[in-house]
């Protein structure tokens, strides 16, 4: 918007005021196009400097890593030397059982948080949209509220919330005669989605319920006119047209949860069920920190965002192909 | 409530986690100080060891030429060997460093212990028990010096021996025929535990039974954890698991302690070391326990492994590998030295030097096991460790992973034989990706 007034109004100002435009109003339109370049420049350069130092040179340290490493022939014990190694690194992690298992953990992650975290948050929205709810700016920073606790604070609350003798929750179970292990072999992974639910629904439901303002009334109440209930006009008419805001919500929240870390980490201290390499974040940090083998975590890393990139890739067509279906 | 951690203490402990990790990664900064001052030279010495200061000060007071400033890490397990890995990738690493066993070849291979083959006098390798030196060595090349070498004994409470009318078992069998007997006639009481964090102790026993998890003869590491004589062990144990006849938690632990301090446990199957720690944990119980050889599986050849133990190693960052060498020598061969460590009265170590076993046998307080020679049969138990055992490389990954397995396996999940599986499934790639050759032929 702002680039099309710029350059009219100079254009517009020089043939009114000159009979021979096309000199001078040349060197204007340049001026104003060169500005506009400069501009564009300032204000690009930070996010161009930060991309390429927090994204691109670690991205390409990591392949870098994952295709050399400091072999020593044999047992190991002689001089290193820097090799190339080929696919070496991706074959060991390929094959790794406790890898794959990581892999398998999290996706079964994803299956069981998306959906709750998409449908929850969506719910809410439309509850609060709907006006159903008194004390709407009240219950949205009731909402949000936990999304301003920092992760690994939120994961310490809950720790102490799950953890057997120190527990109200717990407790408060036991007298009902109810036994409860929150970290026990099938617990432990719904206990993680819901810690992750907590901190992250507010902030979604927030983005949901944005997207819900700019719905035209008319529509709304066109629908009202046709005798829609508040149900089917929420499911039916508000939800098809924040179609955008789900999927953005859905690849966000796909990205978050294939980085699984700072909750197990934690809960891991007090739960024998998740082990040291429980998801692929915690893998890679396990094989670069502990295990001082970087070339097996660079490897680990570049795999993770592969098939982070292929999978947000297959959400945005898989819903652009409905959406151009659904056109037709 | 003994037992029962409050909830203070609990949430404190839980804050101070990350914190400690981030304080350990970052304070290594003077770790390489090392200087020569006029005709004295210093060196820099980490241990986490029982004893350690009051060793450095006795060497201190009769050395001036070499001067030692030691440094208290937390154990490795806490964060000593991350603290050491770092400070060697900062190239700030202590002249000295202290490794246990399993970690040696891991930091060989890694470059942060020296080959130090060539400071190791004829004399000092003669002192040495050549099992123990021979866990320090690979391709002839000596990477650490043994300190202390740790048979694995049978701690019992002689007292609640005597009032269910046991004799201290001598084979395996006779061993699970107590544990029945135990849990029969005392539902809340067990013979022993079988610990989910206990690697080095499942280790112990397989090596006691024959087993050979590395081996390097053929110029490869040749992994299998899950060998025969390994597979033999983790049946028994499964046994006994399985029939409810031993408690299965970690060790480390608040539980454990409960059930050592409350006498829930009647035995403890750890290293000759424990004896001291035991006296210092729970002076309570003194003139209550006593100390046995390990039950056997073959009376006729009788064996065992060690569990526990520690070396030390001059790191490549070292500036003056001689004066290391002098230290080290006489932390590991000087009777002074042993002296000053046991003064502490909290370290009960069997020296890899049979020469200062007389020295420990005099300067080791027996009054808390009620007058018996612990370390006659320290050393009784010393020759009986099989020379067959090497440490593989990556020790630490391999621990996590097969105790993360056992812990699966007390809450229901597998076994103890599949968790030695699964263990070498978890240490395969971590040596491929390594560049190291690799074979798993096993028996």
């Amino acid at each position: 918007m702002t680039t099309t007034t710029h350059s009219r109004v100079p254009t517009g100002a020089a043939r009114a005021a000159s009979p021979a435009p096309s000199a001078s109003g040349l060197r204007a339109h340049r001026a104003a196009k060169r500005r506009q370049l400069t501009a564009a420049g300032v204000l690009m350069t930070p996010f161009f400097a930060l991309l390429v130092t927090v994204f691109l040179i670690p991205v390409g340290t990591a392949v870098y890593l994952s295709f050399f490493s400091d072999d020593q022939p044999g047992l190991g014990f002689g001089p290193e030397r820097t090799v190339f190694v080929g696919l070496r690194s991706y074959a060991a992690v390929l094959t790794d059982p406790t890898f794959l298992g990581g892999l398998g953990t999290v996706a079964l992650y994803c299956l069981i948080y998306i959906p709750l975290m998409v449908v929850g948050a969506l719910a809410l929205a439309l509850l609060l949209d709907s006006g159903v709810v008194r004390l709407r700016a009240l219950a949205q920073l009731g909402l949000f509220l936990p999304h301003a606790v920092p992760g690994i604070i939120a994961a310490l609350i809950w720790l102490y919330l799950y953890t057997p003798g120190i527990s109200p929750v717990i407790e408060l179970f036991a007298k009902g005669d109810i036994t409860i292990d929150f970290l026990g072999v099938h617990t432990v992974l719904p206990s993680i989605v819901n810690i992750a639910l907590w901190s992250n629904l507010g902030y979604n439901m927030v983005v949901f319920y944005a997207a819900l303002q700019a719905v035209p009334r008319e529509v709304i109440e066109a629908s009202v006119v046709d005798g829609a209930g508040p149900v089917r006009t929420a499911l039916q008419v508000k939800t098809p047209l924040v179609r955008a805001s789900i999927v953005m919500v859905s690849i966000f929240t796909l990205i978050w949860a294939l980085q699984l870390f700072t909750e197990p980490m934690l809960l891991s201290q007090s739960s024998p069920m998740i082990n040291s390499r429980f998801s692929p974040s915690m893998y890679i940090y396990d094989a670069a920190f502990t295990r001082n083998n970087y070339s097996l975590a660079a490897a680990a890393s570049v795999v993770l965002l592969v098939c982070t990139i292929a999978l947000s890739y297959g959400v945005t067509r898989f819903t652009s192909r409905a959406d151009s279906e659904e056109a037709r | 409530m003994p037992g029962r951690p409050s909830r203070r203490s609990v949430l404190a402990a839980m804050t101070a986690l990350p914190l400690a990790g981030a304080a350990s990664a970052c304070s290594g900064g003077n770790g390489a100080s090392s200087a020569r001052t006029g005709t004295t030279t210093r060196i820099t010495f980490w241990s986490a060891l029982r004893g350690s200061q009051e060793v450095v000060d006795a060497f201190n007071r009769t050395h001036r030429n070499i001067q030692v400033e030691f440094q208290q890490i937390p154990s490795g397990g806490q964060g000593g060997y991350a603290k050491l890995s770092n400070a060697a990738r900062a190239g700030n690493a202590p002249d000295v460093a202290t490794l246990e066993y399993p970690q040696v070849p891991g930091f060989a291979i890694d470059g942060v212990a020296r080959d130090i083959t060539d400071l190791v006098s004829d004399g000092l390798r003669r002192k040495l028990l050549p099992q123990a030196l021979g866990l320090t060595t690979f391709e002839r090349r000596v990477f650490a010096v043994p300190l202390d070498v740790e048979p694995m004994v049978m701690h019992y409470r002689a007292d609640l021996f005597d009032e269910y009318g046991l004799e201290v078992a001598r084979t395996w069998d006779e061993f699970a025929e107590q544990a029945a007997t135990v849990r029969r006639r005392t539902p809340d009481r067990r013979l022993v535990l079988f610990p989910t964090d206990g690697m080095t102790q499942f280790a112990c026993y397989a090596w006691q039974a024959g087993a050979q998890w590395f081996d390097t003869s053929k110029g490869a590491w040749n992994v299998s954890l899950a060998d025969a004589p390994s597979r033999r062990v983790g049946e028994y144990w499964q046994r006994l698991i399985d029939r409810d006849d031993v408690f299965m938690n970690a060790v480390e632990s608040r539980q454990s302690d409960a059930q050592i301090g409350n006498g829930l446990v009647l035995t403890r199957l750890t290293g000759a070391w424990d004896a001291g720690a035991q006296m210092n944990a729970r002076p309570g119980q003194k003139g209550q326990w006593r100390i046995a050889p390990l039950p056997q599986w073959d009376t006729a050849s009788p064996a065992t492994g060690t569990h526990g133990g520690s070396t030390f190693a001059i790191t490549e960052d070292s500036r003056h590998p001689e004066a290391a060498m002098e230290f080290i020598e006489w932390q590991v061969s000087h009777p002074d030295s042993l002296r000053a460590r046991l003064s502490s009265g909290t370290s009960s170590q069997y020296p890899a030097a049979p020469g200062l076993v007389s020295v420990g046998r005099d300067a080791f307080d027996r009054s808390y096991y009620g007058g018996q020679d612990i370390y006659t049969l320290f050393e009784q138990e010393a020759e009986k460790i099989g020379d067959q055992w090497l440490w593989g490389p990556r020790m630490s990954a391999t621990q996590k992973v097969m105790q993360d397995s056992f812990a699966r396996v007390s809450g229901g999940q597998g076994s103890l034989v599949e968790s030695l599986r699964t263990a070498q499934d978890g240490t395969m790639p971590d040596l491929k990706a390594l560049g190291l050759s690799t074979t798993q032929h096993s028996t």
